[in-house]
């Protein structure tokens, strides 16, 4: 999972349960901050009642009666005042029914005693427990917007500065990493960051890329000039043999040991120009512009090779689209990518062995080959190395120089071809060559 | 014919010599980009080879100037820069072949042969062996009015046997001139040997090959 998506999904995680934390207690809170709202409301009309009634004298409410109340005509609060005994002392809010003109309701109320002029009194102030919680739902409400409003803000800000924070990190994925193509292009550019873990990232990256840039520009430079180098040499013998050989008075075990001489300068030779045409193809000597049709390469291919076929008594089944054509590429390197394959695939093959060749187009527009044959195998330990120059994983018999699949593999390069090998001992071998998209 | 060779390389220079004295050819060598000039200009040539890489000059300059001077001449390219601009360049420039080194020098003779019939109207196009005729424009071989089919390879090996006959041609000879430059990850191949098979049934069809001999341990020759 990407990084980005990560902190999203903890971010709006983390938030959604806080959300839900406070949607649970929320009921509880309100309700508390009513009744403590109301508490305090009670008191605070408790002292200006009192107040009143100080200034006023307990008189002036009795009036000859034993009590007073007073209440509003929705009967929502009341006050009542009235004598009680001198013992009795009081100062308490509770929950408690009061009847009030035959009605029965529910009363959150303040006893309070006081003493005036010796006398004890009773003060009750209520209020309905209705009118209490009446705010409730509509306070309920109202927090629960605030706060889904609030959350969605910080997740917005949250999310535009994790976004402002990581791009770098996704330019370096983006420039540095996916789609890198090798060679690796000369002058990476800095991604540009206040973060310092991501400039040493960067820094680290395009220092390794350079550096192997440098050792693979190097290798190429060696094996140009080191085969270069060579063939003079090889020319110098391989003439003065052939000049050698033209002469009329040599006997015949001369001439012989001559021929195997040449054959060894032969060797020399090919190896030398294999590495030669690696080299090249890594130089991008050659122009990919040509149009070929793969049927028409294998037809080629296997007049080509058909006496060899014939020798070990090995069938080929081409069974490739008519119609698919590569574009953009080069007929002379494809046709020896193929060429090297099928020259393995049946010098690897057993007696009266097969080869199949067949395409496939994929889902995703690429177009794939597939060569398989019914031979040897190649080892699984073998098979990361088998492009490997002068890598031989067969030792018996006529093995060739090693390089074979080394100039395969240099030439599906060159074209972006994507090339891979799957092998079981004693069944067989299968190469895939899968096309970039045209 | 006349033949200079500018070459800085003094043992190739002298191999090609020697071998091309043996074919009748006159051959002038030039060590240096100053001396091949020189020779241009007081003598007059059939045939220049070039190397590119000279240690005073670029071999195309030579091309260049010598075309002014020996404008009939046929003119070969050798180095071992066988990139393709040079390439591209050169025959630009109006040299007539081309040849990487290391080549055979029986590779270099057939080429010489081939400029030749083509630019001096050397007409030997039309080759016989036994009963057989070989039309080398049209690339056909017939006995009699009858059409012999041959691959592209068999004829190539057939032809080049036939324009060297009395020579014996080794294998690796043999495969340089039908491969080229396409490079061959088998170096003890008897492909060769199974070309000729092939060209030896295809021909006794019609009648016998015996002239087409093989040299044991060396390689094949057509006898004359």
């Amino acid at each position: 999972m990407k990084l980005s998506t990560k902190l999203t999904l903890f971010i709006t995680g983390s938030k959604l349960v806080i959300v839900l934390l406070f949607v649970l207690a929320l009921p509880f809170l309100v309700k508390q901050i009513a009744s403590e709202y109301t508490n305090y409301t009670l008191k605070q009309q408790r002292k200006k009642v009192l107040d009143i009634v100080k200034k006023n004298g307990t008189d002036y409410y009795f009036q000859g009666e034993d009590n007073y109340g007073s209440y509003t005509m929705l009967k929502e609060e009341f006050i009542a005042l009235l004598p009680v005994e001198s013992s009795l002392s009081m100062d308490t809010i509770k929950n408690s029914q009061r009847l009030i003109e035959r009605d029965t309701l529910n009363y959150r109320v303040l006893s309070y005693t006081f003493k005036d002029k010796n006398k004890n009194y009773l003060l009750e102030i209520g209020k309905t427990t209705a009118s209490i919680n009446q705010y409730n739902k509509p306070l309920q409400r109202f927090a629960l917007y605030v706060l889904i409003i609030l959350i969605g803000l910080t997740i917005l800000i949250d999310l535009t500065f994790i976004r402002v924070l990581i791009r770098p990190l996704a330019k370096i994925i983006k420039t540095k990493l996916i789609n890198r193509k090798f060679p690796f292009k000369d002058g990476q550019k800095r991604v540009q960051t206040s973060t310092t873990d991501f400039k040493y990232l960067d820094e680290s990256l395009i220092l390794l890329m350079s550096q192997i840039n440098e050792a693979f520009y190097k290798e190429r430079e060696f094996t140009s000039n080191a085969s270069h180098e060579l063939m003079t040499p090889i020319s110098i013998l391989q003439n003065k043999m052939e000049n050698l050989l033209t002469d009329e008075t040599l006997d015949e075990p001369s001439s012989m040991a001559i021929i195997e001489m040449m054959k060894t300068v032969d060797r020399l030779k090919n190896i030398t120009k294999s590495l030669l045409l690696i080299s090249r193809i890594e130089n991008e000597q050659y122009i990919r512009k040509e149009q070929v049709k793969p049927l028409l390469l294998f037809n080629e291919i296997v007049e080509e090779i058909s006496h060899r076929l014939e020798e070990k008594h090995i069938q080929i089944f081409i069974n490739v689209s008519a119609e698919a054509i590569l574009e953009g590429v080069n007929k002379d390197l494809l046709f020896q990518l193929f060429f090297n394959l099928i020259h393995n695939a049946i010098k690897f093959n057993r007696n009266n062995g097969e080869i199949f060749i067949t395409d496939n187009y994929l889902n995703n527009g690429t177009y794939e080959i597939m060569i398989t044959d019914t031979g040897i195998g190649i080892p699984k330990a073998d098979l990361p190395f088998v492009f490997d120059r002068f890598m031989k994983t067969n030792l018996e018999g006529d093995v060739g120089y090693g390089l074979g699949l080394a100039i395969v593999k240099s030439i599906a390069m060159y074209h972006q071809i994507q090339i891979s090998v799957q092998s079981e001992i004693g069944e067989g071998t299968t190469f895939k060559i899968v096309f970039p998209t045209m | 014919m006349k033949v200079l060779i500018v070459e800085d390389e003094k043992t190739l220079a002298h191999e090609i010599d020697s071998f091309l004295k043996k074919s009748f050819y006159l051959c002038d060598i030039a060590h240096t980009f100053k001396t091949g000039l020189e020779q241009l200009e007081q003598n007059k040539y059939d045939f220049i080879l070039i190397d590119l890489s000279l240690p005073d000059g670029d071999g195309l300059e030579i091309l260049k100037r010598a075309k002014k001077n020996n404008p009939d001449a046929a003119y070969i390219i050798i180095t071992a820069r066988t990139q393709l601009k040079d390439r591209i360049s050169g025959l630009d420039l109006g040299a007539d072949d081309y040849l990487a080194k290391p080549f055979y020098l029986l590779e270099l003779q057939s080429r010489l042969q081939a400029i030749a019939r083509r630019k001096f109207s050397i007409t030997e196009e039309l080759l016989s062996i036994g009963e057989f005729h070989i039309d080398l424009p049209k690339r056909v071989v017939m006995f009699g009015q009858e059409k012999v089919e041959l691959s592209r390879k068999e004829f190539d090996l057939l032809s080049y046997l036939l324009l060297h006959k009395n020579r014996v041609l080794t294998r690796a000879q043999l495969s340089e001139h039908i491969w080229g430059t396409f490079v061959n990850d088998d170096y003890d191949s008897n492909y060769i040997d199974a070309h000729i098979k092939n060209i030896r049934k295809k021909l006794n069809v019609w009648a016998d090959t015996e002239w087409l001999e093989t040299v044991r341990g060396v390689g094949y020759r057509i006898k004359k």
